[in-house]
Parts: structure tokens; C-alpha cells; sequence
């Protein structure tokens, strides 16, 4: 296994910028276009426009998603990180994801595929995402949310050890979130009448959500996926907390990988309560080995078997019309 | 069988945009039509227009509109209203603070919303503009559901977060009559306790204009005299829009929140021509059935009832036929009941007619009043019989009839009584 690499996931043809010259009637349509965006949005669009340099596409893409955004919470984009999330954070719907869309293709000249959409959960996924398109790079593989009911499936950690309520995981980084409920049973004695959150167990929610990464997001070698059985703690370096956490706090973890090579993987983690920083680690490295993928055998033809319903599918983020 | 009252009512219309508003034109013949600036070319002969004032929807973008601060919009929510969905969405609100309703009152099972406009002709060729002009996949995302029959109550029942029975109804100019016969059953039948009736027209160019083919849409320059039902110089209707809400609810809903209601729903009936497309039966035989059908239903004779709020829209065939249905519904105590047809005073609705004038009649009979024929100087001798009142007459009234008829031939009458 080579150094980790963002894998293609989805064929994509590279967007060329507009074929002919920019015209001045073109302009006309670009101001019509985006006469609700900020000034700058409308400026980084027509960079785009004459000159195709994808530099431009992020600036334009927060322009539209703002437009579309309902003024109070428009605030939230101004230092928006790219773990902002559209539905949650920002009210958007499926039906504003499809405006936002329709306005982006039409600024930037590109088309975009309803299946292309289905995994865009936070800004920083459709930023990359339109990056990919202007740039004619392959696309990332997709952010993927997890519940609680799939985590549970694929840890090797269970409760009431699993400190992991939701996660989102895609080819590059994880994010989670854990509410301290005041339930834990080790607040009983951590303290005495004074529950606090263990900064060790801080540390162990961030190398769970590592683990998951590995399990779910890691590219792996062909015919090959990563045996939970297999990962394991091996150190960290830099830790520092920041806040002391309580019940009723949720923690927003993160984690990124910052070196990948059998059988270590190290990773970047950080924890946040609201805006407040927690829980900072430089590097947290596991060990990890693959097993081959067994084929599925196939069921008996005399003996038919009922299939358990799939676990459910994080809601996609595409039109659900009752028409 | 419970027994159904309005309780709320909200307006906006070409004679007003509150209650006390379309009060004061009713009572005193105020009309609400202008040249309207979009007819005044060339190639547009008819030229008045009942006009809907304080709105601008003249723009195929809902956050180009502008409409009466008092009524606060989200984007979210004027993003898939076509310029009726607006004037409905603000009657509603109106209707809502006039009925006393506390938003739990209003989103439950138990509360329902029947809805009747024509679509939105407007921004269906706007929609349809684009996705010729620029690609299938570029078309608004929200451009069907702005547009098509039935965007009242998509809009609406999403909005107000409705969760009892939802429908749009279509029978052109009966429609929204119809939206309130069948509420009325759902409450007698105790299906729901309350329902909201919507009727809501654009008026703009696009929903008005495809009438000027079938020549029955008056070609008057003069506000004042463009919409006269029953005169012989009448020459057509003049068309409008807006929107009018209408709060029905059981007596017991009445009796538990304390409400004064404007009047009592005692029945309704309708029945079909069966006769042509576009054009009424020449001697009203389905209106004089859906007559006969609602005063059975209602248990009144006909010489119980005091004032007919007439369909007549100014056009030529129609407003002889009613007359016809009338005479024979009524036949000697026609002297005694008053006609008069408010479309004189705001134009023709299409589908929002129906409850605007219901809530007219239940304006007429709280504050005690009928209506005057406005604008009638020489009645058609093809109407002769009827007693049609030229001036407002202001005296307590205890029942009303209102008439309804669509394309196709369709009929319906309603049968309103003063509540006290």
C-alpha cells in the first residue's frame, strides 16, 4: 500500500472554461444571474468566466450558498470552516441545494449529476466537490454519515465503551460528536461529587473516530479492506486540553490522517465544545492490517433465506418529490 | 348533524385589502377597477381590470414583489408562490387573526384547507420559457409547484403546517363554491372540526388575456360603467384577482373558543348543464337544480330567502340564463328577494368568485345590508322580473343565497343564515 492518496471514485470529465470569449451579453446574464449575491461573488464569477482560473470557484460558490441562505444564519459563513453542514447548520433543503446547483452551473458553465449530489453534506464537500469539476479532477470519494446503529456494526469497540453518538467520514478526514450524558459510569468516581469528563477518554473518543476512519474512509488495495480485529493504540504526541468538559456538553471531534503506510497510520485530532477548543493532539497512531474481501457465498437455491433490511442510508441530499 | 358557521374571514381584493375596507365599498358601490397599465397597448382591446393595490407581482421572481409590511415572508416560503399563492397566503393570515386562531388550533387533524385558483398561467410560461432557453436541468427546481393547479394548497397546507384534509378543486368559475360545499360536508359529517376555504386568482395579463378569444371580456374604457350584470349594455366581464379566505368551524369549535361567528353555512347543492363546454344552459337548468338541491338541504322555502348574491359576470349568455334559473327557482316570491351581483363592483374572479362573494354575503349579514346592482342603468328585458336593487339597502337580513357556475356547466348554490 502506497502513501494514501485521494482515490477516484466517480468518472469526471474535465470542465473546460466557456468554449467562446467572454461577451459583453454574457456579462449582462452573469449580473442578472447573481444580482442577489455579494459584489465579490459576482466578481470572482466573471474571473472565472474570463479566465477560467479555478482559483475563483470557492469564492463564488460561498456567494451563491449565502444567497440562498436565510439572512440570520448568514453569519455563520463568514468564518465558516468546511465542517459547516448544509441541513443542519444552515437550513439548507434539498429543494435550496437544487437552487443553489442550478445557480452554480449556470454562473460557472458546468453541469452537475443528480448522483454527483447525494453525499455533499457540508461546505467544505461542495467546495471540493465544484473544485474537482473547474479543475477536471477526479472527485473525492464521498463524505459518508454515519449513525449510531452503523457505527455500532462496524466497531470493534462497543458500548458502554463507544464514545461516538454520529460520525461523517469520507476519503480525507472524520468528524463525530459525543454528548457527555452524566451516565458515564466512570463520572461516578471521575470526580468525587464533581463529574468531569477524563481528558484520557477525550483521547480515546478521537482514536475511535480514527478507527472508524479506517474502517470506512481509508482507501484500501484492491480486494483488500481493514480488519478491526487488527487496529490497535500505539502512541500520541501533543496532547493538550483546553476546556474542561461536562454533562450536557457535545464534543465535535475530528480527526485527519496525516501519514498512512502498513501497518501505522497517524493522525491529526482535535476536539471542540461549541466554538471552544478542548482537546488538541498532534498525532495519534494506530496499527492496522487488511484482510482479503471473502466472497459473498451464494444462498442455497432451495433454501431461501430473509435478508435482514439494510442499515439505513444517510438521507441524501437530493429533491424527494411527492408529485 | 353539527351545525357549520364562518368565523373568519380574510381579503384581498380589488375593493379592498381588510374587512372594513371591502365593507365600505360594498355599502356604498365603490368599484376597485383601473385602466391597468398592462392592456394599454394596441394590440389589446379590452382595457380594464379589477386591480389588486399595496401588491406589486409583476416580476416573475417572488423576491422582486413587494407586498403590505405587515405581512412578513420568508423566502423559503415565497419561493414556490405564484402571485396568487401571495394574495392567499396574506388573506390566510388575516382570516387566522380574524377567527382568533392560536397556531395550535390551526395544525392539527382535525383542521383541513380546501383551495381553488387557475394556476398560475404566468409564471407556467415563464417556467416553460426557461427550460426551452436554458436546458431541462436548469429549470426552477420549485417552477411546478409555483405554477400548476393546486399551488394554493401545496403552498398553504405547508406553510400553516396543516395536518387535517388538503385539496385543490377545478371547476373554473364554481370552483371555489365547490371548495366550500364539500368543507361543509367534512364538518357535518364530523370528518373535521374546522376548515379553512381558499380562493386566489394572479389577474394578471396571462390569466386574463385567454379569455379575450372567446370575445367575453368587456371591451369598456370606462372603469365606471366596464362591469354591469343584468344592464343591456352590458358587454362582458372584467376580470380580477386576489384572493379571499374563508374560516368555517362546527358549533362546538364555536361554543369552546367563544367566537362570534359572521353567519351560518346551511347547505348547498350543486348539478351539472350537461349542455356545452363553455357555454351555460339558456335556461339555467343546472343552476336551477343546484338552487332546488341547496334550499332542500337547508330546509328553506324560497320565499325565506331575502337576497340573492347573483353569479352574473357582465357576459351576455350567462347573465340571461341565471336570470332564467331564477324565475323558475323562485317563481312568485320572486319580487321579494333581491339580486344583485357584486362582480360589478369587483370584477369577474374566476376561481376565486365563489367564496369572495360567500364572504361578501356574510359580510351583508352581519353588518346588515344587500348589496346594490352598481352600475345598472337599463335592466335586459331578457332579465325583466327580477328584483334587482339599485342602491345599497341597509336593513337586517336572515338568509342568502350565493350562485356559482363554471365551465362545463357546472352549478353550485350555497345557503347562508345571519348567526344570531
Amino acid at each position: 500500500m502506497s502513501e494514501a492518496t485521494v482515490k477516484p471514485t466517480l468518472p469526471n470529465q474535465p470542465v473546460a472554461p466557456a468554449p467562446k470569449p467572454f461577451a459583453p451579453e454574457d456579462e449582462v446574464m452573469l449580473r442578472e444571474s447573481l444580482k442577489r449575491c455579494s459584489p465579490s461573488t459576482f466578481e470572482a464569477a466573471i474571473q472565472f468566466r474570463k479566465t477560467g482560473n479555478p482559483d475563483h470557484v470557492p469564492a463564488v460558490v460561498i456567494g451563491v450558498i449565502e444567497r440562498f441562505v436565510e439572512p440570520d444564519l448568514r453569519v455563520k459563513l463568514k468564518d465558516a470552516d468546511d465542517d459547516l453542514r448544509l441541513v443542519e447548520d444552515l437550513g439548507i433543503d434539498s429543494l435550496t441545494m437544487m437552487e443553489i446547483v442550478i445557480l452554480v452551473e449556470d454562473v460557472l458553465q458546468m453541469s452537475i449529476n443528480n448522483e454527483e449530489l447525494r453525499n455533499l453534506r457540508t461546505v467544505g464537500d461542495v467546495k471540493t466537490f465544484i473544485d474537482c469539476k473547474a479543475r477536471g479532477l477526479p472527485l473525492p470519494k464521498p463524505t459518508k454519515f454515519l449513525p449510531i446503529e452503523h457505527i455500532g456494526t462496524v466497531m470493534p469497540i462497543q458500548p458502554p465503551f463507544l464514545f461516538l453518538n454520529e460520525a461523517s467520514v469520507s476519503s480525507t478526514s472524520a468528524s463525530g460528536k459525543y454528548k457527555i450524558t452524566g451516565q458515564e459510569f466512570f463520572l461516578q468516581g471521575h470526580f468525587k461529587d464533581n463529574p468531569v469528563m477524563p481528558a484520557s477518554i477525550m483521547l480515546e473518543a478521537l482514536g475511535q473516530l480514527a478507527v472508524l476512519y479506517l474502517l470506512e474512509g481509508a482507501p484500501a488495495d484492491p480486494g483488500k479492506r481493514v480488519s478491526p480485529l487488527t487496529i490497535f493504540f500505539t502512541g500520541c504526541e501533543g496532547v493538550r486540553a483546553h476546556r474542561v468538559c461536562r454533562p450536557g456538553d457535545i464534543l465535535s471531534l475530528s480527526v485527519k490522517p496525516k501519514r498512512m503506510k502498513m501497518p501505522l497510520a497517524t493522525f491529526e485530532g482535535s476536539i471542540r465544545v461549541g466554538a471552544d477548543k478542548a482537546v488538541i493532539a498532534e498525532e495519534i497512531t494506530l496499527t492496522f492490517g487488511f484482510v482479503e474481501i471473502a466472497e459473498a457465498p451464494a444462498p442455497a437455491a432451495a433454501a431461501p433465506t430473509i435478508t435482514a433490511p439494510a442499515p439505513a442510508e444517510a438521507a441524501p441530499l437530493r429533491a424527494a418529490v411527492n408529485a | 348533524m353539527p351545525r357549520v358557521f364562518i368565523t373568519g374571514l380574510g381579503f384581498v381584493t380589488s375593493i379592498g385589502n381588510d374587512a372594513a375596507t371591502v365593507v365600505d365599498h360594498l355599502y356604498a358601490l365603490r368599484h376597485g377597477f383601473e385602466l391597468y397599465p398592462p392592456f394599454q397597448t394596441s394590440d389589446i382591446p379590452c382595457k380594464v381590470v379589477g386591480t389588486i393595490k399595496g401588491f406589486t407581482t409583476d416580476s416573475t421572481d417572488p423576491e422582486d414583489w413587494t407586498f403590505p409590511a405587515a405581512y412578513a415572508i420568508k423566502r423559503e416560503l415565497l419561493r414556490s408562490m405564484a402571485p396568487n399563492g401571495l394574495y392567499a397566503h396574506c388573506a390566510l393570515l388575516q382570516a387566522i387573526a380574524d377567527a382568533r386562531l392560536t397556531p395550535p388550533d390551526i395544525s392539527n387533524a382535525d383542521t383541513g384547507l380546501y383551495a381553488a385558483s387557475g394556476g398560475s398561467p404566468y409564471l407556467t410560461h415563464h417556467h416553460h420559457g426557461r427550460l426551452q432557453k436554458v436546458g431541462v436541468m436548469r429549470c426552477s427546481p420549485l417552477g411546478i409547484v409555483a405554477s400548476i393547479v393546486g399551488t394554493l394548497n401545496f403552498n398553504l397546507v405547508a406553510a400553516f403546517r396543516i395536518h387535517g384534509a388538503s385539496c385543490g378543486f377545478s371547476s373554473a368559475c364554481a370552483s371555489s363554491a365547490h371548495a366550500l360545499g364539500f368543507a361543509f360536508d367534512d364538518l357535518v359529517l364530523g370528518r373535521q372540526k374546522r376548515m379553512f376555504i381558499v380562493g386566489a386568482e394572479d389577474g394578471n395579463r396571462d390569466a386574463i388575456l385567454p379569455f379575450a378569444g372567446m370575445r367575453t371580456l368587456s371591451l369598456q374604457t370606462d372603469p365606471g360603467i366596464a362591469s354591469r350584470p343584468f344592464d343591456a349594455a352590458r358587454d362582458g366581464f372584467v376580470g380580477t384577482g386576489g384572493a379571499t379566505v374563508m374560516v368555517l368551524e362546527t358549533e362546538d369549535e364555536v361554543a369552546r373558543r367563544g367566537v362570534t361567528p359572521y353567519a351560518e353555512v346551511l347547505g348547498w347543492g350543486q348539478a351539472s348543464d350537461g349542455h356545452n363546454v363553455a357555454i351555460s344552459h339558456p335556461e339555467g337548468l343546472g343552476s336551477a337544480a343546484a338552487m332546488r338541491l341547496a334550499l332542500k338541504a337547508s330546509r328553506v322555502e324560497p320565499a325565506d330567502v331575502e337576497y340573492v348574491n347573483a353569479h352574473a359576470t357582465s357576459t351576455l349568455i350567462g347573465d340571461i340564463s341565471e336570470a332564467r334559473a331564477l324565475r323558475t327557482v323562485f317563481g312568485p316570491a320572486l319580487p321579494q328577494v333581491a339580486v344583485s351581483s357584486t362582480k360589478a363592483l369587483t370584477g369577474h374572479g374566476l376561481s376565486l368568485a365563489g367564496v369572495m362573494e360567500s364572504a361578501f354575503c356574510a359580510l351583508a349579514l352581519r353588518h346588515g345590508f344587500i348589496p346594490g346592482c352598481a352600475h345598472l342603468r337599463t335592466v335586459d328585458p331578457e332579465c325583466a322580473g327580477l328584483n334587482l336593487p339599485r342602491a345599497t339597502e341597509a336593513r337586517p337580513v336572515r338568509t342568502v343565497l350565493k350562485n356559482s357556475s363554471g365551465f362545463g356547466g357546472a352549478n353550485v348554490a350555497v345557503l347562508f343564515r345571519r348567526a344570531t
